[in-house]
C-alpha cells in the first residue's frame, strides 16, 4: 500500500496507536520510519537528521519489532539471537554480551538464554524479538501488530513489556487492528484509510469513529465506559 | 570439559578420529568404542533421542551389513538356493558397519558438546584463508539454514494437515500429492526469507559485523596431543 499526504510528528515518549483495516498502510507507515522503505517524495526526520541520510543510525535508533516473530529470529539460541544486531553494531565481545544479558533480563527470558528459538512459545517468542531489539539500544520502538496469534497470556506479557518500555521513556508506536487490549495506554491515536491519516488525535476522542473506517471499537468504549487496562 | 575444548580443534579430533578409525582393527575398534562411549556419557547425550534420531542410519547399516555378507566370497555359513552368507563376508561387514559407528560416535560428540554459533564460528575461520570466498557470508548462511530447517518441517507438516483434511489421501498420484505440497511449501518458505531478510535489514545486518570469539588453551593442546596418540595406536 503507498502512502499518500502523510505529515506526522511524534513527539519524544509518545505512546501512539495507529489504526486501520487491512491494508491501510500501516505496516508501510512504520516501514517508513527506519527507512526500510524510503519515500518517493517528501523526507521523514528522526531527532533532526533526514532517515536516508544515516540508514544505520535510523535503524539503530528505531527499532522494529515485526507481525511474524519467527521470521525475525535468525539465530539458532536465543542468547544468539539477541546478540545479532550488537554484533552488526561491530561491538566488542564484551558490551556485546554485557547488552544481551540486560536484554533478556528485561523481558524475563534470561533463564532461556541457551534454548533454541524454535522451542520457545509464542509470547516468548514475541518477547524474544522485542529483546533483539532493545540490545541494539533504540530509541524508538515500533510494534507491528504485536499481539497477532497470541493466546491471553502471550498478550499480557508481551503487553507488559510494551508498557515498561514507555515507562522507562521510550517512544512507541504500535500498528493493531484490534485496540481492545492496548488503547488503554496509548496517548495518541492515529487512524489510517487507504495509505491516508484519516484521524489523529487523543483517543477518547476518536473512539467512537473508529468503526467508520474499519476498526471495530474497543467494547468498554461501545458500552460508555472507560477502556480498562488488560494489566490490572 | 568437552564443551570447553575450542571447537576448531574438536573438528580436528573429528577428522583425526574418523579418518583413522577407516584402518583400525578390531582390537582398534574396541578401544575407540570405549573412548568415544566415555566421551558421550560425559558430554550427557541424551540416549534416547539421540536414538530415535540415528534409526535411519541404523537402518543403512543393517542393508550394509546384510550386502557386504552376501557380496564378499568365502567360506559359506548359511546356503539357501542361491543365496550364500560367508564368514569372511559377515566379519567385513561387520567391521564396515563399526568403523561407521564410530564416525557417527564422533560427530555425535562433536555436535552434542559444540553450541551452534562456535560451528558457525569454526567455519568462518577455516574458509578465511580462501580468496574470493565470503566466508562471513557462508558462515551466517549455513547458520540461518539449520535455524529454519525446523520451521520448515513445520511448514510442511501444517500443509501436509491442511490438504489432508481436504481428502489428499484420495488422490493416489504421487506425483500430484508431491505437487501439491512442495508448491504452496516453496511459496511459503520463499515468502519468508523476505520477511527475514527484511527483518535483518532492520538489525542493520552486514558482513561487516563483530567477528566470533576464537581461542585456544593449554587444555586443547593437551587434548590435542591425547588424540594423536590415540589415533597412533590406532593405526600403528
Amino acid at each position: 500500500m503507498g502512502l499518500k499526504n502523510i505529515s506526522l510528528s511524534i513527539p519524544e515518549g509518545a505512546f501512539v496507536v495507529i489504526a486501520g483495516m487491512n491494508g491501510s498502510g500501516k505496516t508501510t507507515l512504520l516501514q517508513h520510519l527506519n527507512g526500510l522503505l524510503l519515500p518517493t517524495s517528501g523526507t521523514v526526520y528522526l531527532s533532526g537528521m533526514s532517515v536516508s541520510e544515516n540508514l544505520a543510525r535510523s535503524r539503530q535508533m528505531v527499532g522494529m519489532v515485526f507481525q511474524d516473530a519467527d521470521s525475525q529470529i535468525v539465530c539458532e539460541t536465543v542468547f544468539d539471537d539477541v546478540a545479532f544486531g550488537p554484533e552488526n553494531l561491530r561491538l566488542e565481545h564484551g558490551e556485546v554480551e554485557q547488552r544481551v544479558i540486560w536484554a533478556l533480563r528485561t523481558v524475563g527470558l534470561f533463564d532461556l538464554k541457551d534454548k533454541s528459538p524454535h522451542l520457545l512459545s509464542g509470547g516468548e517468542k514475541r518477547r524474544l524479538a522485542i529483546a533483539g531489539v532493545l540490545a541494539m539500544e533504540p530509541k524508538v520502538l515500533l510494534f507491528d501488530e504485536p499481539f497477532s496469534s497470541l493466546d491471553y497470556p502471550g498478550v499480557k506479557q508481551v503487553l507488559r513489556q510494551i508498557v515498561s518500555l514507555h515507562e522507562s521513556g521510550c517512544t512507541i508506536l504500535v500498528a493493531a487492528h484490534d485496540l481492545d487490549n492496548i488503547i488503554a495506554h496509548a496517548d495518541r491515536l492515529v487512524i489510517m484509510k487507504e495509505g491516508r491519516i484519516v484521524r489523529d488525535g487523543v483517543p477518547a476522542r476518536l473512539l467512537g469513529e473508529l468503526e467508520a473506517f474499519g476498526v471495530r471499537e474497543p467494547s468498554a468504549s461501545r458500552s460508555g465506559g472507560k477502556n480498562p487496562s488488560w494489566l490490572n | 570439559m568437552l564443551h570447553r575444548l575450542d571447537v576448531r580443534f574438536k573438528l580436528m579430533f573429528f577428522v583425526f578420529i574418523s579418518v583413522s578409525s577407516l584402518r583400525a582393527n578390531i582390537f582398534s575398534l574396541f578401544l575407540l568404542t570405549i573412548v568415544l562411549t566415555a566421551a558421550l556419557m560425559h558430554a550427557g547425550l541424551p540416549v534416547k533421542s539421540a536414538m530415535k534420531d540415528l534409526r535411519y542410519i541404523f537402518l543403512l547399516l543393517l542393508f550394509v551389513f546384510v550386502a557386504r555378507s552376501l557380496s564378499v566370497p568365502g567360506s559359506p555359513v548359511i546356503e539357501i538356493k542361491t543365496i550364500t552368507v560367508t564368514r569372511e563376508g559377515l566379519y567385513q561387514g561387520a567391521v564396515v558397519c563399526w568403523r561407521l559407528l564410530i564416525v557417527i560416535m564422533t560427530g555425535l560428540s562433536f555436535v552434542t558438546t559444540t553450541r551452534p554459533s562456535e560451528i558457525k564460528a569454526a567455519v568462518q575461520w577455516m574458509l578465511k584463508p580462501f580468496p574470493g570466498i565470503p566466508e562471513k557470508k557462508i558462515a551466517f548462511m549455513m547458520s540461518l539454514t539449520v535455524r529454519f530447517i525446523p520451521v520448515i518441517f513445520d511448514q510442511a507438516k501444517e500443509t501436509l494437515a491442511a490438504q489432508r483434511a481436504r481428502g489428499i489421501e484420495n488422490r493416489k498420484n504421487p506425483i500430484y500429492r508431491l505437487k501439491m505440497l512442495g508448491i504452496p511449501l516453496m511459496r511459503r518458505t520463499f515468502e519468508q526469507a523476505d520477511r527475514i531478510s527484511l527483518a535483518m535489514t532492520a538489525r542493520c545486518y552486514s558482513e561487516n559485523r563483530t567477528d566470533p570469539r576464537l581461542s585456544c588453551r593449554s587444555r586443547d593442546w593437551i587434548a590435542l596431543a591425547g588424540v594423536v596418540c590415540l589415533c597412533l595406536v590406532i593405526i600403528l
